[in-house]
C-alpha cells in the first residue's frame, strides 16, 4: 500500500456516499417519509435532507472528488492533449463531462426546489441519479491505474 | 348494396359499434411515438453513417420496416375502424408490439452476422402483417356497408404484398438462397414492397385523405376509380414479381404498366378535387409532392426494367431508391403525420391549434430541402453534392422529428421521474459514446511507415483477402471497382469508401495498426457471398519477414476460386500423347516433397511422384511391361501401388526410406484407367497429399481421336501436410476442394483447347482419396463412354452420355464432338465438388 492507495480510496470512498446516498434517499428515505409522515413533516424532513446533501456535497464530496481525481490524473501522466486519444484519455474525459452535467443537474435540482418547481425538481434529481450511476460505469470501464 | 339495404343475418358482434374501449387520442399518440421514434432512429442512423455495418441497409430499412410499415399498421386500422365504422380489435397493441420485436430482431440479426435468427425475425414480420391482413378482413366482412369501404380491399392487397416481399427478404438475409437467385429475388422484393406494401396503402389512403387535408368532399367517382385501379394493379404487381423472380422481362414490364396505369386511375378523381380546391396547407403540399415522385419513379421503373438483363435489375433500381423512399414514401409520411399528428393528439382546441402551428413551423424550407435532396442523392453526382443531399435530407428529416417529439411532449406531458430516467440516460450514452469513439489505445509500437496496398473489388472477392502489416504501419488502401456491379469497401474502424461504380476508385488512410481489422462490401448481400477482407498484424517477428510491404497470405476459410493464379504458374499438361512404340517402358519415379500451387493464389507443400500432382501419366497396350525404378528422394517413407498390374503385392507394395531405390515390374495384362498411389500407411494422407497418378491401357482397337486429355482428379485438404488440423478434415472427410490435375479451378484459368468438330477424348481416373466423380461437360453429349473395362456407350448409336460416373479409384474415358465455337465447362456434377473447384474449361474454337 502506498500514498496513492490512500489517496484512490478517498476517491472512491466519496463517489461510493455521493452516489450510495442519492440512491438510499430515492430508493429508502422518500418512500417511507412518503408513507409515514404528513404533508408538513414530509415537506421539513425532505428538506433537511436536501440541505445536508447538500452540504456534504459542497463542503466533502466536491473537494476530494476533484482533488483526488486531479492527483490520480497526474499520477497517470494525463495531459489535456491525452485527454482526447482513444481509449484511457478519451473515457477519462467522458467520465469528467457526464460528471460536470450530473453536478450541473443536482444543482438545478436545488435551485428548482428552492423556487417551488417540484416537478423539474424530481426530474433532475432522478436526471443526476442516473448520471451518477453512468459515472460509476465508465469509472469500471477505466484501465487500472 | 346501397347504405338503405337490409342484411338477413346474425347481427355482427365482435366489430359492432359501440363506445371505444380504450381513449383513442391516448392509443394513438403511443402509437404515433413509435413511427416517430423509427423516424429518429432512421435519423441517427443517417448522421451514424460511417459507424455502421451495413449503413445503406440499416437507413433503408429502419424507416421503411420500421417508421414505413408501422404507420402503415397503425393508420390502416385506424381508417378501416373510422371508414367501416367497426370498433377496433382487442389484439392491436399486442399485434404492434409482436411487429416491433420482429423488426429489431430482422435489424440485429441482418447486421449483426446472425442470419438465421435474422431469417426468423422477417418470418415474424410476415406473420404480424398477416395478423393485420386477417383484422381488416374480419373487421369487413362484419361491417355494415360504407360508402368507401372499397378502401379495405387495398389495404389488404397492400399486406399481402408484404407478407411475399417480407418472405423474399427473410429468403435473402438467411443466406441460404443460391447466389444465381440472389439478384432476382432482390429486385422483386423492392418491387413487390414499395409499389405494393407501401403503394397500395398510400394509394388507397388518399381517396379520403385528400379531399380531407383539402377540406372540400370526395369525388363522386372515387368509388369505380378505387375498384378498377385495384384490379389492374394486383395482377400488375403479381406478374412484375413473379416475372422479375422467374426472369421473364416481358411480363414482369408488362406487370409495371399494368401498375402505371392503375396508378392513373387512381389519382384521376384525386386531380379531379384538386381542380375543385387547390392545395393550401403545408400538408397538402408535402402529399403533393410526394404524389408527384412516385409518378416519376414509376415511369423510371418501368424504362430500368425494360432496358436491364435481368440478374441487373436489381442493382439498376439502386438509384432509384432515393426517389422512392425520399421523394415519394418519407414526403407521404411526413405530410400525413403533419395533417394527423394534431389531430389524434388532441388535446383541447388551443392544444390542437399549437400543436398544428408546431407541425408546420418552417415548412416550406423542409419541403424545398427534401425535395432538392432527392435529386442530389439519385443522380450520379460527385461525393461532395451527394454529402450535401444527405445533409438536406436531415434538415427535412431530423427538424420534422423534433417538432414531432415536442408535440408529444407537449400533449401527453410525461411524469418527472421518466423524464429523469431519459434525461439520465441520453447523458450516459453520449458519455459512454465518447469514451468508446477512436477504437481501443494505441499500444506503443515503432512506427513501420507507410504502404500502400492495391485492392480490387470484383467477382463477389476484395482482393487480397488478407493484408498482413506489421503493428503501427499506416496503410493506404487504393480501392478500385473493377466488376460491372456497385460495390464499396468498408473497415471495422470506420473507414470506408463511397458506393465505387464500375471502374470507380478510392483511397483509404488508416492510422497506425494496433489490432486485426475487418473489411467488407456494405451493398446487401454481398458480405454473405464473399466480399470480406482481413488486415492481419503481424507479430514483430514476422514483420522483419515481410518488411518488403504488405503481402497477401491464404487461410482455408478464403478460399477464393476465382482469383488470378500467381505469376509463373503452369498448368499440369493435359494432353495425353499415344502410347510409345515398344512392348517395354522402363519409367524411373522419383518421390518428392514439393511446393505446389493447388488453388489460385494457394501454394503448399504437397507429397508428389516426380514433383507433380498427379505424378506423370504413364500409357501403354494390352500385355505391355512396365519397369519403374522408384526413388524416395522425400524426408519419409513411400512406396507404390500401380493397379494397372497384378502380382504379389508384398515386395513392389514395401515403403522404402528417403535415399532408397525400388524396382517394381508388372505387366499390364487388362485395358482401362488405371490408377497408382502411394501404398505407405497412412495411406489416406499420402494420397491426400497428392501421391497419385494414371496409368492408361488402351483397349484393343482404340480408335485415334483428334484430341486427347487426362484428367486425374482428387481433393485438397489445406494445411501442413500430417497436421493435426489437416489429418482432423481427412478423417471427417471435409476437404477444402476438389482438383482437376492438382489444381482447384486451374483449367478455369489455363482452358483445355479444342476445334469445332474435332473428336475428343477424355480419360478421367478418380483419385479419391474419399470422393469419386460424376464428371460432366457442360454443353456436350458423349457419344462414347468407357468405364473400368468395358464400353457403356459406342460411338455411331442413337445414345449418348451425360456423366461418366466413377467411384474412388476408378477410371475411364469418354468422347465428344463439340458442336460449335464457345467456351465449355467441365465438371464434377457433383455440384458440391464442382463449385468448389472440380471446374476447368475447354476452349473451342473455329
Amino acid at each position: 500500500m502506498t500514498g496513492w492507495s490512500v489517496i484512490r480510496f478517498l476517491h472512491v470512498t466519496s463517489a461510493a456516499l455521493w452516489v450510495g446516498g442519492q440512491l438510499t434517499v430515492s430508493l429508502v428515505v422518500l418512500p417511507l417519509a412518503r408513507r409515514m409522515l404528513d404533508g408538513e413533516q414530509r415537506g421539513r424532513v425532505l428538506r433537511e435532507i436536501g440541505r445536508r446533501f447538500g452540504l456534504f456535497t459542497g463542503a466533502v464530496f466536491l473537494p476530494v472528488q476533484i482533488g483526488t481525481g486531479v492527483l490520480l490524473a497526474w499520477h497517470k501522466g494525463v495531459t489535456w492533449e491525452s485527454l482526447a486519444y482513444p481509449g484511457y484519455g478519451r473515457i477519462l474525459a467522458a467520465k469528467f463531462l457526464l460528471f460536470t452535467a450530473v453536478m450541473a443537474a443536482a444543482g438545478l435540482h436545488g435551485w428548482a426546489n428552492g423556487r417551488g418547481q417540484a416537478e423539474f425538481a424530481r426530474a433532475m434529481a432522478v436526471t443526476s441519479l442516473v448520471g451518477s450511476v453512468g459515472i460509476v460505469l465508465l469509472a469500471a470501464a477505466l484501465p487500472p491505474t | 348494396m346501397t347504405p338503405t339495404d337490409v342484411r338477413i343475418g346474425p347481427a355482427p358482434q365482435v366489430f359492432s359499434p359501440g363506445p371505444p374501449r380504450r381513449p383513442r387520442a391516448s392509443w394513438h399518440s403511443r402509437a404515433n411515438a413509435i413511427v416517430v421514434g423509427w423516424l429518429a432512429l432512421t435519423v441517427l442512423a443517417v448522421v451514424a453513417q460511417h459507424r455502421l455495418p451495413e449503413p445503406r441497409w440499416l437507413v433503408i430499412h429502419m424507416f421503411l420496416l420500421g417508421a414505413v410499415t408501422n404507420a402503415i399498421v397503425i393508420w390502416s386500422e385506424h381508417f378501416a375502424v373510422a371508414l367501416l365504422r367497426v370498433r377496433a380489435e382487442r389484439w392491436d397493441l399486442i399485434r404492434l408490439g409482436a411487429l416491433n420485436a420482429a423488426v429489431v430482431t430482422v435489424l440485429y440479426g441482418a447486421t449483426g452476422g446472425h442470419p438465421g435468427l435474422a431469417a426468423a425475425a422477417a418470418g415474424g414480420v410476415v406473420a404480424a402483417v398477416a395478423w393485420h391482413v386477417s383484422a381488416l378482413i374480419r373487421m369487413a366482412r362484419h361491417a355494415l356497408p360504407s360508402r368507401f369501404g372499397h378502401v379495405i380491399a387495398w389495404y389488404i392487397a397492400a399486406g399481402v404484398a408484404l407478407v411475399t416481399g417480407g418472405t423474399l427478404g427473410g429468403l435473402m438475409v438467411s443466406q441460404r438462397v443460391p447466389w444465381a437467385w440472389h439478384e432476382r429475388m432482390h429486385a422483386a422484393h423492392a418491387e413487390v414492397n414499395l409499389l405494393g406494401w407501401v403503394g397500395l396503402t398510400v394509394l388507397g389512403t388518399l381517396f379520403t385523405l385528400w379531399p380531407t387535408i383539402l377540406r372540400t368532399r370526395v369525388s363522386d367517382w372515387v368509388g369505380v376509380s378505387a375498384r378498377w385501379a385495384l384490379r389492374l394493379a394486383v395482377p400488375g404487381l403479381a406478374l412484375t414479381t413473379g416475372g422479375l423472380l422467374l426472369a421473364v422481362r416481358w411480363a414482369a414490364v408488362a406487370g409495371l404498366a399494368a401498375y402505371a396505369a392503375a396508378v392513373a386511375v387512381a389519382l384521376a378523381p384525386l386531380a379531379e378535387t384538386v381542380r375543385r380546391r387547390r392545395p393550401h396547407t403545408p400538408a397538402a403540399w408535402v402529399i403533393a409532392a410526394g404524389i408527384g415522385w412516385f409518378e416519376i419513379a414509376i415511369l423510371t421503373d418501368v424504362v430500368i426494367v425494360a432496358t436491364h438483363p435481368q440478374g441487373e435489375v436489381a442493382e439498376a433500381l439502386a438509384p432509384l431508391l432515393p426517389l422512392v423512399i425520399l421523394g415519394f414514401v418519407a414526403q407521404i409520411l411526413l405530410g400525413a403525420l403533419t395533417h394527423l399528428l394534431p389531430v389524434v393528439l388532441g388535446g383541447g382546441p388551443a392544444r390542437l391549434k399549437a400543436n398544428v402551428a408546431l407541425l408546420e413551423r418552417g415548412w416550406t424550407v423542409r419541403l424545398a430541402a427534401a425535395n432538392l435532396a432527392v435529386p442530389l442523392l439519385a443522380l450520379p453526382l460527385p461525393p461532395l453534392v451527394s454529402l450535401a443531399g444527405w445533409g438536406l435530407v436531415l434538415v427535412a428529416l431530423g427538424s420534422f422529428v423534433v417538432l414531432a417529439v415536442a408535440a408529444l411532449i407537449l400533449t401527453r406531458r410525461p411524469s418527472p421521474a421518466l423524464t429523469g430516467v431519459v434525461a439520465g440516460c441520453l447523458l450516459t450514452a453520449v458519455a459512454v459514446a465518447v469514451a468508446t469513439s477512436g477504437g481501443p489505445e494505441p499500444r506503443a509500437t515503432a512506427t513501420v511507415g507507410r504502404q500502400t496496398v492495391e485492392v480490387t473489388l470484383a467477382d463477389m472477392r476484395i482482393r487480397p483477402g488478407t493484408i498482413q502489416a506489421a503493428p503501427g504501419t499506416r496503410l493506404v488502401l487504393h480501392v478500385v471497382n473493377r466488376d460491372a456491379q456497385h460495390h464499396d469497401l468498408r473497415l471495422a474502424t470506420g473507414e470506408h469508401t463511397p458506393l465505387l461504380g464500375p471502374g470507380e476508385s478510392a483511397t483509404l488512410q488508416l492510422g497506425p495498426l494496433t489490432r486485426d481489422v475487418e473489411g467488407w462490401c456494405t451493398v446487401a448481400g454481398h458480405r454473405a457471398a464473399g466480399m470480406t477482407m482481413r488486415i492481419v498484424l503481424l507479430g514483430d517477428h514476422s514483420a522483419h519477414a515481410h518488411d518488403t510491404g504488405a503481402a497477401m497470405t491464404h487461410n482455408p476459410a478464403d478460399l477464393d476460386l476465382t482469383a488470378p493464379m500467381s505469376p509463373g504458374w503452369k498448368p499440369y499438361d493435359a494432353t495425353l500423347r499415344p502410347a510409345p512404340g515398344g512392348t517395354e517402358h522402363h519409367v524411373e519415379i522419383h518421390a518428392k516433397e514439393t511446393d505446389l500451387q493447388v488453388a489460385p493464389g494457394v501454394r503448399q507443400r504437397m507429397w508428389t511422384f516426380d514433383g507433380t500432382v498427379p505424378g506423370p501419366v504413364l500409357r501403354g497396350k494390352v500385355g505391355d511391361v512396365f519397369t519403374i525404378t522408384f526413388v524416395n528422394d522425400g524426408t519419409m517413407g513411400h512406396g507404390i501401388d500401380f493397379h494397372a498390374g497384378a502380382l504379389a503385392p508384398d515386395r513392389p507394395m514395401r515403403t522404402i526410406q528417403p535415399g532408397e531405390r525400388l524396382t517394381y515390374r508388372f505387366r499390364a495384362n487388362r485395358a482401362g484407367a488405371w490408377l497408382y498411389h502411394c501404398s505407405t500407411m497412412p495411406m489416406l494422407q499420402h494420397i491426400a497429399n497428392g501421391m497419385y497418378g494414371a496409368v492408361i491401357i488402351d483397349p484393343p482397337g482404340l480408335p485415334r481421336v483428334d484430341r486427347e486429355y487426362v484428367l486425374v482428379q482428387g481433393e485438397l485438404y489445406l494445411g501442413q501436410p500430417g497436421s493435426a488440423a489437416q489429418v482432423a478434415k481427412l478423417r471427417d472427410g471435409r476437404p477444402d476442394a476438389w482438383m482437376f490435375n492438382g489444381t482447384a479451378a486451374g483449367y478455369d484459368h489455363a482452358p483445355l483447347t479444342a476445334r469445332a468438330g474435332e473428336r475428343v477424348r477424355i480419360w478421367v481416373v478418380a483419385a479419391g482419396p474419399g470422393s469419386g466423380t460424376a464428371f460432366h461437360i457442360v454443353g456436350a453429349q458423349f457419344d462414347t463412354a468407357y468405364k473400368e473395362g468395358a464400353y457403356l456407350l459406342h460411338r455411331g448409336g442413337t445414345g449418348g452420355a451425360q456423366v461418366l460416373d466413377l467411384a474412388p479409384a476408378q477410371g475411364g474415358y469418354v468422347e465428344t464432338v463439340f458442336p460449335e465455337p464457345g467456351y465449355y465447362p467441365f465438371v464434377d456434377h457433383d455440384v458440391l465438388h464442382g463449385e468448389a473447384g472440380a471446374h476447368g474449361m475447354f476452349q473451342v474454337t473455329e
